[in-house]
Formats: C-alpha cells, sequence, structure tokens
C-alpha cells in the first residue's frame, strides 16, 4: 500500500466506525413510515453534519449520516479519460446488481462515481466492523482493479493493432 | 354546483404535483429550526479574523507552534447561518452569512497545520488534549480537518480556467490537449496528506468521541 493511502483509508475508516451509530427512527411527516432519513431529508434537526475526507482532488469520500441512516460516496481516482471510461462501465455493473450488494446506491449522489446507503436494519442484521471493512477494502480493490484493467486494455489494443497492421507491412 | 371548477392553464399542467407542500406548513417536520439547537454563537466579523491571524503569525514566528493553534482553535468562527430552511435559504441570498470570516479561519488553522512538524504533533496533541478545555479544543481541530478537506476539494474540483485537470463529463472525445492532470494535483495532494496525518494523530489522541462531536455539534465550523 503507498504511503499516502494509509493515512486515506485510516481517516475514512475511523470517520465511518464513528458514523455507524444508528437507531430505528420513523418517519416524522409519514405515518406508519420508516425511510433513511438521509434520502428523505424532510427532518433537518435529524441529519448532522456531512463529513468530507479527500486525498486529492481526485479521490475522496463523503460520509452523510444521519439517525437512522447514513449515506457513503466515493470518488474514485480518474487520472485520464480511459480510467474515467472504466471506472463508468465498472461502477455501472455494480449498481446494475445493487441487490446482491445489499448497502449499495442504485444511483451515486451528484459528484461521486458510487455511493452507498447503510441503514439500521443492516447494521442490525450485519456486522458493524464488517460493514466497515467491506466499504475500505472495496476502496483498496477498485483502484487496483481499475488500473489492471487499464493495463488489459492498452496490451490488447496494442495486440489488436499489430494484426491489424500486419498485412500492410 | 359542480365539483370541477374551471380549468386553468395552471390547473391542468402537473406542475404542482412537484411543489413541496411540507415547507410551506409552518408546523411541518421539514421547517424545524435549527438554530434552536446550539447557544446563541459569537458573530465574528473578517476583521477580528484577520487580527487573530496576525496574532497567531507572530506566535509561529517566534517558534510557539502550540500557542498559535491553541490561539486559532479557542475562537472559532461558526457558522451563524442556522434556523429554518427558509431563513437559511433567505441569508444566503443576500449574503448575510459570515462565509469570507469562516474562509480566513480556516486558512489560519491549516497555515499553522502545515508549519507544524510531523514529530511534535503527538506530544503537542496530547499536551493540549490534557490542559483544560484541551478536549474542546481538539473537537474544533477536527472540525477544520474535514473541512479543510472538503474545501479543498471543492475549490480545486470546480471547472475553472486555473484548474484545468477537469475532465469533460461525457466521453466525448480524447482530448489530449490538457496537461496530465497528476501534475497539478501535487499541491492539493501534498495539503491533503497533512490534513490526513493530523486527522490520524487527532484520533489517537481524542479517541473516536471527537468524530462523533463533530457530526452531531450543530455549531458548524
Amino acid at each position: 500500500m503507498s504511503q499516502s493511502l494509509r493515512p486515506y483509508l485510516q481517516a475514512v475508516r475511523s470517520s465511518l466506525t464513528a458514523a455507524l451509530c444508528l437507531s430505528n427512527f420513523a418517519s416524522q411527516t409519514a405515518e406508519r413510515h420508516n425511510v433513511p432519513e438521509v434520502e428523505a431529508r424532510t427532518s433537518p434537526e435529524v441529519l448532522l453534519t456531512p463529513l468530507t475526507v479527500a486525498r486529492n482532488e481526485n479521490e475522496r469520500v463523503l460520509i452523510e449520516p444521519s439517525i437512522n441512516s447514513i449515506r457513503i460516496s466515493i470518488k474514485i481516482k480518474q487520472a485520464d479519460e480511459i480510467e474515467h471510461i472504466l471506472v463508468h462501465k465498472f461502477t455501472r455493473f455494480l449498481t446494475q446488481r445493487a441487490e446482491s450488494f445489499f448497502i449499495l446506491r442504485r444511483k451515486p449522489i451528484k459528484g461521486y462515481d458510487i455511493s452507498f446507503l447503510i441503514t439500521n436494519f443492516h447494521t442490525e442484521e450485519m456486522l458493524k466492523h464488517k460493514l466497515v471493512d467491506f466499504i475500505i477494502q472495496f476502496m483498496e480493490e477498485v483502484d487496483k482493479e481499475i488500473s489492471e484493467m487499464k493495463l488489459f486494455l492498452n496490451a490488447r489494443a496494442r495486440f489488436v493493432a499489430e494484426s491489424f497492421l500486419t498485412p500492410f507491412d | 354546483m359542480s365539483i370541477i371548477r374551471e380549468h386553468t392553464q395552471a390547473t391542468l399542467s402537473d406542475a404542482w404535483r412537484t411543489i413541496d407542500i411540507d415547507a410551506l406548513d409552518p408546523d411541518s417536520p421539514a421547517n424545524f429550526d435549527t438554530a434552536t439547537l446550539h447557544t446563541a454563537l459569537p458573530d465574528i466579523s473578517e476583521a477580528d479574523v484577520r487580527q487573530l491571524t496576525a496574532q497567531v503569525r507572530q506566535l509561529l514566528r517566534g517558534g510557539d507552534a502550540e500557542g498559535a493553534l491553541r490561539g486559532c482553535l479557542e475562537t472559532p468562527v461558526y457558522a451563524t447561518n442556522t434556523g429554518t430552511p427558509a431563513a437559511v435559504a433567505a441569508a444566503a441570498e443576500n449574503g448575510s452569512g459570515n462565509e469570507l470570516a469562516r474562509e480566513a479561519a480556516l486558512q489560519t488553522v491549516v497555515e499553522v497545520l502545515q508549519s507544524i512538524k510531523a514529530s511534535e504533533m503527538t506530544p503537542m496533541l496530547q499536551r493540549i488534549y490534557g490542559s483544560p478545555g484541551g478536549s474542546e479544543c481538539l473537537d474544533v481541530l477536527m472540525k477544520y480537518l474535514y473541512k479543510g478537506m472538503a474545501a479543498t476539494s471543492a475549490s480545486a474540483g470546480g471547472s475553472g480556467p486555473r484548474t484545468p485537470t477537469r475532465m469533460t463529463p461525457q466521453p466525448t472525445g480524447f482530448s489530449q490537449i490538457g496537461p496530465r492532470p497528476g501534475a497539478a494535483t501535487e499541491s492539493t495532494g501534498a495539503a491533503m496528506s497533512v490534513l490526513l496525518s493530523w486527522h490520524e494523530k487527532v484520533v489517537e489522541v481524542a479517541g473516536l468521541g471527537c468524530i462523533g462531536r463533530v457530526m452531531t455539534d450543530w455549531r458548524r465550523v
């Protein structure tokens, strides 16, 4: 792990651990409803201060805590346009399968690449430290995945270009 | 009398469906006055912050980094634009918030943080934490750390002529004209890593409760 990645992930880990303190809270506007307050935004007093952890301008995490849910949005590192496309395809692949990831949000919030929504029901049936570990591991893996895909893409493009241009040699 | 009233252009369109009626009801939870969640905040003007910055710089030059850090953490500039959502919107419109003063205070804190050596961080934080009122100081420091990370990433993320690193939002073309994005991120990355290492040290000294207090405190810097 690179030198500057460790404090970044450590900051995200401690912020998440502190933020994942959720309790059951029924909607105050609609009777017998129980909605994630961070999404509904109907009661300003239960929305807590959003926290941003940033490594540089292209890599940051936004944690929006509320009484019964937190929303974590990740901006994945994109150094060039190829990586931009790869990140888009990769997050699209994941968000289309959002049910199997439980905490994944179908649509990222504006300015970020992927969002997670953890509600009190998730923390009741899953272990909190495992949820934090999952997010951290995702952040570690996704960078690796994207740079690996970029290498494969370049290798394949080179091979294709070579075989395409052989007849003209 | 018929139930069906006369139709106007306004009733025929379905624009009324998107009206947020909760915002119009004074008793609705959406109009909760968040100003009741904290005590009255002192109104610190930008001139006061400038004066404080000058004092802090003097302390820094004199080698008293701890005094400088304490100095700027003991008088944080809190956001005064709290209240009902309508009041916040009105304040944002006529520019009555103390944005400039808060921005200046953040700059001062970041400047102090950047001038302190990595080896001095932990002992200094432990001394501050052990002294009376030190826990509050570290909470304020944590608030500024998060604000610093949010502010630098937001200002750098905005598409301006100064930062040509912004990519085209749609992959419409492969423009190779702009400089490599990595080059400009060096300086912000360095500023960010200072804040990140401070974050780690503050959590070590003051614990996770300090992050919890940042989230739940309505006195936002």
